[in-house]
């Protein structure tokens, strides 16, 4: 088990490792699997390069604000797709799911366009308002919701519970692995968005950190100690978020929340 | 091995350079009162050394002058950068000035989004003579200078002369011709010094720079500069295709290797010993130079043409600045007063001795960074002379088209399609031609070139 | 409708409202306009330009490159998402044992989730070099030959694949191991009590009780996998000959690089319409064997 732990999280030992190579180690061959005489060089060098506290500032407000966002819109439409029965719910849920089959290239000029309409360009709603709602989310909610035993619902009406407290007194302390997988999904996947924040922020000063790994790439010759060294960096705190929000999981998990 | 120029000295002495000139002969203004004119640069200068010099460029300009504060704003790659201003350029979110690549010289003209720099030159009469005839000859359209060139390069070929050793062939003597390329290459990989005797990654810029390198037109209308471009001509001639199949025919004879299209990895294997010869721009020299670390000697030559080739030679590659109409004029005017700065001969020096670009302008190598670079590496010559000793024709003045970079695209789709044995050089270009003309058509069509 | 029917609609819109404003804005609206952008010949700046009917749609389909970037497309769907189910349940089912130290392995599993698919395209780039990389260095030690992972067309999509695979197999990791701790103990121990084996416990207890979300999976992977062009500009940028040219990564090209807004927003609409298709397949094929509750 330890093995293939190795094998699965060696694409990022590997990364870890040529990070701290130095330039005249990189260029070696055969290629050392851990470096001779470990140096910080590539660190102390894309920190210098690019902003990058600023940048982790940027992303976790933006990452943090559309997390928070999502996780109320998609409950909601969750709630209603798997609790309510009304006319034209399937057609209405597809709807939804089509959201995600419009790529994402064909939206930017427009939303582009939006937003400089509505004086956004170069601040954070513009980074956070296209992505306040997701299918993603309120798919996956709903297929947990889902899970919940129907009697439960109507056990809760029959006390005269209204729908609002039953979706946030039962359903929603049931669905908390859920939510926390939601919740992670969200932060990380916003994290890692490249196109959308290049297109509507100008500034360095609110620019998100994988633009800022761009930053450490040059447009002929890529240094591949700095660049791994950016992203290094850059997955440190996501991983120390994912971790969190993990340890999250497993306890809503293990007071067996959700089981019978 | 000498040892090395290092980006802490070029910075150093461009910085004391910097300290002591004035620059575009006007000094700060006596109303000191008044607030600076504060104006946004994009740019597309990232990694190791880009942005370390772009910033260390603007904060010198800034504390130079109190009437003007740049913002220099990295933008991402050339193609990010020039997709943010086809989304603004029509409104007034753009900067005062932005980078573009060489390819991009035709569409932005094309937009009627900016200023064009001849009228800034024609109003503070400034005399370009020191700036290279080759490079002016690129940007100049119609006889006119739309933006300033910043950093300009050319492909040259790197040869690891440890290995020309090892193999008995000259070190001292780089392949000058295709047929040379094709021969050391074979005798490389036989004398069993190396597996790959050339690594060629699949680049459009290469098959540009090798058809110029013959004197061929890449496109109709004299390379696009007499009148719009129709159609491309590459195809037509036999200079294309003798490139395509003398590629094709290293990489089948086993020779060659094929490291995919971007030249990162054509430069891992080169500075790691793994391939004698590889094509690159002059821009990664000192990248090149620091990852090979003393481990091996680097030669560079000039790019090779067919020894009966026409009068042709090299183009300019890189990218230049332009200043965009869609900004008040006081901003216009204080990007002209930035612009004239990072093409000072200080700045071209620095930016040289960091990179491998050539400065712009022949003064710049007068500048004791850039004599102390030469004396150090000499390698830094070689694209500048390469450069020089290229006559000015149409070939050499490159292509202005519009879909330049979907052209390049379906160059390097045909070099794919007969490196790989899928098509006959013949058949790959016209295939690809076919593409490129129907493009042409449609950006004629729409933006009511005719 | 009834009175009923027409209450509970009320009720369901005041949940649903705060997604749909956001859809209508930023995803519905786009959608129109790129559907009307597909039918004309766009200038470079995005605008509509000259009407052409539906001559971006013909010029697609006369296209053999359009047709072999729908192949792609397919292919690389069918090389990904089975796959990445196919790694994350072992691993979900690994790491859903009590054991000392288990945590360790659960985050183990799941962490390329906090990896970004540029980052993670990066390092694979440097993983699959010809010359240098490791993954080569490997095989020349067991006198395999050297691969051009991504240089050759015979390799080049499986390379990519296994790229996606490995970033999405945390997500995997991910919901399912949320999926099997929802599995009730009960289940599996009157399972055992009846005599079944592991495989019977597998099968016919577990199996149906994670299947939302291996339903959930199938789905959410078709859609990102025939969405995914990152790791495609980073790699192969579709090449070698086409062989990774997958239709979103050729929108990308169409749109971003080339100034042909018109053509990506037609491939667009066929990739809509595909995707549409494929999900309802799969809402009306497989759905029915997914058990809830």
């Amino acid at each position: 088990m330890a093995a293939i732990a190795v094998v699965v999280l060696f694409p990022l030992l590997f990364a870890l490792s040529t990070s701290l190579k130095s330039a005249a180690e990189l260029g070696r061959y055969p290629p050392s699997l851990w470096p001779h005489t470990p140096v910080l060089d590539n660190y102390g060098e894309a920190l210098t390069k690019a902003p990058l506290g600023r940048f982790l500032l940027n992303s976790a407000v933006q990452s943090g604000a559309v997390t928070l966002g999502q996780l109320l819109t998609s409950s909601l439409a969750a709630f209603a797709f798997a609790f309510i029965e009304f006319p034209g719910r399937r057609a209405l849920f597809f709807a939804f799911l089509a959201t995600l089959m419009v790529p994402l290239e064909v939206t930017l000029i427009p939303n582009y366009l939006t937003i400089r309409g509505l004086g956004w360009l170069d601040t954070y709603p513009a980074l956070v308002a296209p992505f306040l709602a997701t299918a993603f989310g309120t798919f996956l909610l709903r297929q947990f919701f889902l899970t919940i035993p129907r009697e439960l619902a109507d056990a809760a009406r029959i006390d005269g519970c209204s729908r609002r407290r039953f979706l946030w007194t039962i359903v929603l302390p049931l669905a908390r692995p859920a939510l926390a997988t939601l919740a992670i999904y969200a932060f990380l996947s916003t994290w890692n968005q490249y196109l959308w924040p290049l297109l509507v922020i100008n500034s360095t000063a609110m620019r998100t950190v994988q633009i800022g790994l761009a930053l450490l790439q040059s447009q002929e010759a890529v240094s591949w100690g700095l660049v791994m060294a950016g992203v290094v960096i850059i997955v440190l705190p996501t991983a120390v978020v994912f971790l969190l929000g993990y340890r999250h999981v497993v306890r809503g998990l293990t007071a067996g929340a959700v089981k019978g | 091995m000498a040892t090395r120029v290092t980006r802490r000295t070029v910075l150093r002495t461009a910085g004391a350079l910097t300290a002591g000139l004035a620059f575009g002969g006007r000094g700060v203004p006596p109303a000191a009162a008044q607030a600076p004119t504060r104006i946004v640069f994009w740019h597309s200068m990232g990694g190791a050394l880009g942005e370390t010099v772009i910033r260390a460029f603007v904060s010198r300009f800034n504390a130079s002058r109190r009437d003007i504060q740049v913002e220099a704003q990295f933008q991402g790659t050339y193609d990010d950068a020039v997709n943010k201003l086809r989304a603004s350029i029509q409104s007034s979110a753009v900067p005062a000035v932005a980078q573009v690549y060489d390819i991009g010289t035709r569409f932005m003209i094309d937009s009627k989004g900016v200023v064009p720099m001849q009228d800034f030159i024609d109003r503070e009469k400034v005399d370009l003579g020191q700036l290279e005839p080759n490079i002016l000859a690129y940007y100049r359209v119609g006889g006119r200078l739309y933006s300033m060139p910043f950093n300009t390069s050319s492909a040259i070929l790197y040869y690891n002369k440890d290995l020309f050793e090892k193999a008995g062939l000259d070190p001292n003597r780089p392949p000058r011709t295709f047929e040379e390329i094709e021969d050391y290459a074979k005798r490389l990989v036989q004398s069993g010094a190396t597996r790959s005797g050339v690594a060629l990654a699949i680049y459009g810029w290469f098959f540009e720079q090798l058809l110029a390198r013959q004197g061929a037109l890449y496109c109709d209308h004299g390379n696009g500069r007499d009148a719009p471009p129709s159609a491309v001509v590459f195809n037509h001639e036999e200079e294309g295709i003798r490139i395509l199949e003398w590629w094709a025919r290293m990489v089948k004879a086993g020779v060659a290797t094929n490291p995919g299209r971007p030249t990162a990895a054509s430069q891992r294997a080169f500075v790691a010993g793994q391939t004698a010869m590889t094509f690159d721009s002059t821009a990664v020299l000192r990248s090149l130079l620091t990852q090979a670390g003393g481990k091996f000697e680097i030669g560079t030559g000039y790019f090779p043409k067919p020894p009966a080739a026409a009068a042709g030679g090299s183009i300019v590659g890189g990218a230049s600045a332009w200043i965009l109409k869609n900004r008040p004029p006081a901003e216009q005017q204080a990007a002209w007063e930035f612009v004239k700065f990072i093409s000072a001969p200080p700045q071209q020096a620095a930016w040289y001795a960091g990179t491998g670009y050539f400065p712009i302008r022949r003064d710049a190598y007068r500048e004791p960074v850039a004599r102390e670079t030469l004396a150090k590496n000499p390698q830094f010559l070689t694209a500048i002379s390469e450069l020089r000793s290229s006559p000015i024709n149409r070939a050499t003045q490159g292509a202005l088209l519009g879909v330049f970079p979907e052209a390049r695209q379906r160059v390097e789709d045909a070099i794919e399609a007969t490196v790989l044995g899928r098509k006959s050089a013949k058949q790959a270009l016209d295939d690809a031609a076919r593409d490129i003309d129907q493009a042409i058509a449609v950006y004629n069509r729409t933006m009511r070139i005719s | 409708m009834s009175r009923r029917g027409w209450r509970d609609l009320g009720s369901a819109l005041a949940y649903l409202v705060p997604s749909l404003a956001v859809f209508i804005v930023f995803v519905f609206y786009p959608l129109v306009r790129n559907a009307q952008l597909s039918l004309y010949e766009t200038d470079p700046f995005g605008g509509l330009g000259i009407y052409a009917g539906a001559g971006n749609y013909r010029r697609l389909f006369g296209s053999p490159s359009f047709l072999n970037s729908l192949r792609v497309s397919f292919l690389f769907a069918l090389y990904t998402v089975p796959a990445g189910i196919a790694a994350g349940l072992p691993l979900a089912l690994l790491a859903n044992r009590p054991m000392r130290g288990i945590i360790a392995y659960r985050t183990a599993f799941s962490f390329t989730i906090a990896v970004s698919i540029a980052a993670a395209a990066l390092i694979w780039d440097w993983l699959f070099d010809p010359n240098v990389g490791v993954l080569n260095y490997f095989l020349s030690l067991a006198h395999g030959p050297a691969i051009g992972w991504l240089t050759d067309p015979r390799w080049a999509l499986a390379a990519v694949a296994a790229a996606t695979v490995w970033k999405d197999l945390g997500f995997n990791v991910v919901v399912l191991l949320a999926a099997l701790q929802g599995v009730p103990d009960e289940l599996v121990e009157a399972a055992r009590i009846d005599g079944a084996g592991p495989w019977g416990v597998f099968r016919h207890v577990v199996v149906p009780a994670i299947s939302p979300a291996l339903f959930f999976l199938g789905v959410v992977a078709t859609i990102g996998v025939l969405q995914s062009f990152g790791q495609i500009n980073i790699l192969t940028q579709g090449g070698p000959v086409e062989s990774t040219n997958v239709i979103v990564y050729s929108i990308f090209r169409n749109a971003f690089v080339n100034f042909r807004f018109g053509l990506a927003a037609a491939q667009a609409m066929v990739l809509f319409v595909l995707m549409l298709i494929l999900t309802g397949l799969q809402f009306t094929v497989f759905e029915r064997w997914v058990t809830y509750q």
